[in-house]
């Protein structure tokens, strides 16, 4: 069947239209399809014909890979790895990257691991140090709490935030946290 | 000094031997992959300089061995005797070692992470493997800060080692039971107790010699002494079912048992080539026998010595020149010829 647009080219595109309880069949080639108006599903006739950002523009959701563009925007500040580099290798280049995608692989590591919490072992200094906080807040021990649980509070907040790519609130509860951590001993 | 694989384990006769290693990292420096070769030399050589006084951890003398000057048949034998990985043997960046006289206690530089602590020991001694290993991990920590953060515990490259970075794993051996039909199921079920069970010699589903090994999946949410207690016990009961099945056999099918024997003896004291399927076979048989008791040797003989022995690498070092695979095969069974005693 030739494009009853232009009658020049084979008509490879069918655009069932719905008006008024009255459905149309329309028959037309790549270009003028391309060069019709087809409210927001222009976009998939331009270029290329991607069914995966087909369907997520059917169903209304962002296409997968714009999704894949913010994550891949995420980079380690310490070692400069992306987001995108540690899904190809699953290797992580720093210590920091844990603190970097933990929103992001908190829940593929605790699918590996079965859990998301160390048990175990703990270096000798930290261990120590750990035990000096404890003994020093525990004059203050609610003090020390409400900040423990305002900190808690701000992950969660936090990972909302990124689950729905409001980068900038999740920028505003990453500083908060850093700063409560920071500036613990000077709240209480 | 006699190397650790000399050992037989007198109680638990089916585990060849018992390993634990540590993963650790400096949180002065980028992980392995991140590091520039200048950067990885300095931190080598900070660590070793840190580590100067090391001989005398765990008894033992230490020499450093810098693992980017050794040529690949140094490496690939290292391997061969498991105290390298395939991935560190493939590495080009700078690495190093500190190595134990025996080859028992190993601490690798900027491998896949910055510290690998590796204990081997022959024989079901999982709980005393973690026990020096973890005093190796006392003396480096005491003098390097690790990177370590409070929810993820010690932090890796790898997800897969993150938490306690402890990974215990057990040879057995298990020539009857891995001919037994439920054998597979056995094997997917260990998965559920988050135990992982390997083949360790040959491709795809073939395993010569039926060793396999037993190692932990999972190095978090579990604390060190739960995951080589777990380890250990699931060694321990391979152990016991395949002593069961061995004897069940003995009772109905000892003339079967003693002719394949003897057979496999035969053919490798007299062979004039051995491939490594035949000659992993027929060592098998003879592991499961002196086991037993069915065969006696005019000596002791150490079977997972002679593993070692006739693995490639080995056999291209003891011959000076690199062998094709036929003269491979020959020098194979002359090896076998030598050291395989004369029965009593």
């Amino acid at each position: 069947m030739l494009c009853e647009r232009c009658k020049i080219r084979e008509a490879n595109i069918q655009y069932t239209e719905v008006f008024n309880g009255v459905k149309t069949d329309h028959h037309f080639c790549a270009q003028c399809a391309r060069e019709l108006d087809f409210g927001q599903y222009s976009s998939i006739f331009e270029g290329e014909f991607p069914f995966a950002e087909f369907l997520s523009a059917l169903l209304g959701g962002e296409t997968p890979s714009k999704r894949q563009e913010k994550y891949q925007q995420i980079v380690c500040p310490t070692c400069g790895t992306t987001y995108d580099e540690f899904v190809k290798n699953s290797c992580f280049g720093c210590a920091d990257c844990y603190g970097v995608f933990d929103v992001l692989i908190h829940d593929n590591i605790k699918h590996i691991q079965g859990s998301d919490h160390h048990k175990g072992k703990i270096p000798a200094g930290r261990q120590a140090d750990g035990e000096d906080a404890q003994q020093t807040a525990d004059p203050s021990e609610t003090g020390e709490q409400s900040v423990r649980s305002r900190i808690q509070l701000l992950e969660r907040q936090l990972k909302d935030a990124l689950r729905k790519e409001e980068y900038e609130t999740a920028a505003w509860c990453r500083d908060q946290i850093r700063a409560l951590k920071e500036g613990k001993e000077n709240d209480v | 000094m006699s190397e650790w694989f000399e050992e037989i384990d007198a109680e638990r006769k089916n585990v060849v031997c018992s390993r634990v290693r540590l993963t650790r990292n400096w949180d002065e420096y980028v992980f392995p992959s991140r590091l520039d070769d200048g950067k990885a030399a300095e931190m080598i050589r900070r660590l070793c300089e840190g580590m100067k006084d090391i001989d005398g951890l765990l008894g033992l003398k230490y020499d450093v061995v810098d693992l980017s000057q050794l040529g690949e048949l140094e490496l690939r034998i290292l391997r061969e005797h498991r105290v390298l990985n395939s991935s560190i043997i493939k590495k080009k960046a700078p690495m190093a070692m500190l190595l134990s006289e025996d080859e028992s206690v190993s601490l690798v530089l900027n491998g896949a992470d910055h510290i690998r602590i590796q204990v081997l020991r022959a024989g079901l001694h999982m709980a005393d493997a973690w026990k020096m290993a973890n005093e190796a991990d006392d003396y480096v920590g005491s003098r390097f800060s690790y990177a370590f953060d409070e929810k993820y515990g010690y932090l890796t490259s790898f997800p897969t080692n993150v938490g306690t970075g402890l990974r215990a794993a057990a040879i057995v051996h298990l020539p009857s039971l891995s001919l037994g039909k439920k054998f597979p199921l056995l094997v997917s079920d260990m998965a559920r107790f988050g135990v992982l069970i390997r083949g360790i010699c040959g491709e795809g589903r073939e395993n010569y010699g039926a060793l396999y090994e037993i190692s932990n999946q999972k190095t978090m949410g579990q604390s060190e002494q739960e995951i080589v207690d777990m380890v250990s016990r699931v060694a321990a009961q391979l152990d016991d079912q395949e002593n069961q099945v061995r004897e069940m056999a003995m009772k109905t099918h000892r003339l079967v048992r003693e002719d394949e024997l003897y057979k496999s003896y035969g053919v490798l004291k007299y062979a004039r080539r051995l491939s490594m399927k035949e000659a992993m076979s027929y060592l098998s048989q003879i592991m499961a026998g002196t086991a037993d008791g069915l065969i006696r040797f005019s000596r002791p003989v150490s079977v997972p010595r002679l593993i070692l022995g006739i693995q490639t690498a080995n056999l291209q070092n003891l011959s000076d020149k690199p062998l094709d695979k036929d003269e491979l095969d020959a020098a194979r069974a002359e090896y076998l010829r030598e050291e395989l005693p004369q029965l009593c």
